[in-house]
């Protein structure tokens, strides 16, 4: 078995009185679509960032990959890019920052944006500015990418092409590690779902593993009694929407 | 310091400049202003000298002004963006960002200063009654070669200021403090740092120094080298007393313009070791 690409040992973070990681550990190998998933504020976005490189770790270590070029490839929620620049110069821009040529029109193509690649970044919708996202990600080949919520807020159809765009990456011998809450669409084109709660990974499995495990149909009903109780203590989910007849 | 992703970054820089009609027109009414003010002087009889005073006081108050509309949204804007999270994931240092953002914001604004300036004294040269005026060597020596030092002086204070408003970017966590931070930095290269040399020089303690310290701020050090190097030279009679000290200035001048960029490349992100 080949060593993981990405790997938490015994990572801890905290925001002050907030704990993200709590002596964690976590393995990813490459080849693989991942889904983090957790509760609002259980620390998904940070863990990423711990991840990607992008925030140092109170205690513990990250290993990522040491090959030359970039390694590890980071997609923010919902990102904007340089007003006035078409799509096919944010390309080019990050394009020149690696080593070697960057087949523009290829990459844009694989994610769907061959169409756009001279519409301007500022006129694009919400899903587009996304693809855009994950075409630079494939810049310089980064053995690893990490996508943050890449399809909140879209639609359905724009969602999914995402996401088989995301699990066609993974296809390349690549690890994609992505946040969601989307989780129909998780069960449906990750391989692997980790949940975390509380600084911990509580559930690490496939999909269908986790729903053999749990005896549940859908991966909604195993999250839902995962996080129940574990950092939700401040908000009653159960409380009536319509003020208690008050 | 690698020049690959310096040029990268420098040229998207000045397309952004390029792009924007903002900040086209804040440059064209710079521009405006200070070839007004040429013509104001047209055929003068002070010659560049007296172009070089009536301009120095609105070049000082200007500038900043011109390298806080360049820069104060530059990294603030990446960083509200997601695009610092991305660019870190490529092999980028935060020095490489921070000098390719200088590049690119910074030598558009020295290039609109000085192109304004030297349309300024062109403009100001014509319709001199006498040549000698504006063209020739007097015994004094106000030709357009000083006024030449004064308008790369000016151009040198304009990188200068860019750098200032870039270390308030980097250190700007919202878009109010960037504003904030880019307007205080106005304020304090145009204003604050003058007013504080003067209340040292009100305490009595100063004495013969006052040539060094007005060399440790920016707008004055910038002053400092346009009296001492632009004009003594040009005018017939000597005052014989120093207004600055023309290497001081420039080693003010040079130290706030790398002190900043410095600021600003610590400031722009935290490292994480790979």
């Amino acid at each position: 078995m080949s060593d993981p690409v990405l790997e938490f040992e015994d990572a801890s973070f905290s925001f002050g009185e907030v704990t993200i990681l709590d002596d964690a550990s976590l393995a990813l190998d490459g080849g693989t679509f991942v889904a983090l998933v957790g509760a609002n504020g259980s620390g998904k976005t940070t863990a990423l960032e711990l991840l990607a490189g992008l925030r140092p770790l109170d205690a513990g270590t990250v290993t990522r990959p040491t090959t030359a070029g970039r390694t590890v490839a980071y997609l923010p929620q919902s990102p904007r890019f340089r007003p006035g620049f078409t799509v096919r110069e944010v390309v080019e821009f990050y394009g020149s920052l690696v080593e070697g040529e960057v087949d523009t029109d290829a990459i844009l193509a694989r994610v769907g944006l061959g169409g756009a690649a001279d519409r301007r970044v500022d006129e694009l919708s919400g899903g587009m500015a996304r693809l855009l996202g994950l075409a630079q990600a494939l810049i310089g080949d980064p053995p690893v990418v990490v996508l943050d919520e890449p399809t909140s807020g879209l639609d359905p159809d724009i969602a999914d092409h995402i996401f088989e765009a995301a699990a066609a990456m993974a296809a390349d011998d690549r690890l994609v590690l992505t946040t969601s809450h989307d989780l129909e669409a998780v069960s449906r084109y990750a391989d692997r779902v980790v949940l975390i709660a509380n600084g911990e990974f509580v559930l690490d499995g496939s999909p269908a593993a986790l729903l053999e495990q749990a005896g549940e149909e859908r991966l909604r009903d195993v999250f839902s009694a995962a996080v129940a109780g574990r950092g939700r203590e401040a908000v009653d989910i159960d409380a009536p929407t319509d003020g208690g007849g008050k | 310091m690698r020049a690959r992703p310096v040029v990268a970054v420098a040229s998207r820089e000045v397309r952004t400049l390029l792009r924007n009609r903002a900040l086209l027109a804040v440059a064209a009414v710079f521009a405006i202003v200070v070839v007004g003010l040429g013509g104001a002087s047209m055929g003068s009889p002070g010659g560049y000298v007296s172009l070089t005073y009536d301009l120095l006081l609105p070049v000082e108050l200007l500038v900043p002004v011109l390298a806080f509309a360049v820069a104060f949204q530059s990294i603030r804007g990446d960083d509200e963006r997601g695009t610092l999270a991305i660019l870190r994931t490529y092999s980028v240092s935060r020095l490489e960002y921070v000098f390719g953002v200088f590049v690119g914001r910074a030598l558009p604004a020295f290039v609109v200063v000085v192109a304004a300036l030297s349309a300024a004294g062109v403009v100001a040269s014509l319709g001199a009654p006498e040549p000698s005026s504006f063209l020739a060597t007097h015994s004094a020596g106000d030709t357009p070669l000083i006024y030449g030092r004064f308008v790369l002086f000016a151009g040198w204070y304009a990188l200068a200021t860019v750098a200032f408003v870039l270390a308030g970017s980097a250190l700007a966590r919202t878009d109010r403090e960037a504003l904030a931070a880019g307007v205080g930095v106005v304020v304090v290269v145009a204003f604050v740092a003058d007013l504080a040399l003067v209340a040292l020089l009100t305490t009595g303690f100063v004495g013969d120094l006052i040539g060094v310290l007005v060399g440790l701020a920016p707008a004055s050090a910038f002053r400092g080298l346009v009296l001492e190097l632009a004009i003594r030279p040009a005018i017939a009679t000597d005052p014989g007393v120093a207004t600055a000290h023309p290497l001081v200035s420039v080693i003010g001048l040079a130290g706030w313009t790398v002190t900043a960029l410095a600021v600003a490349a610590v400031a722009v992100w935290r490292p994480v070791e790979r």
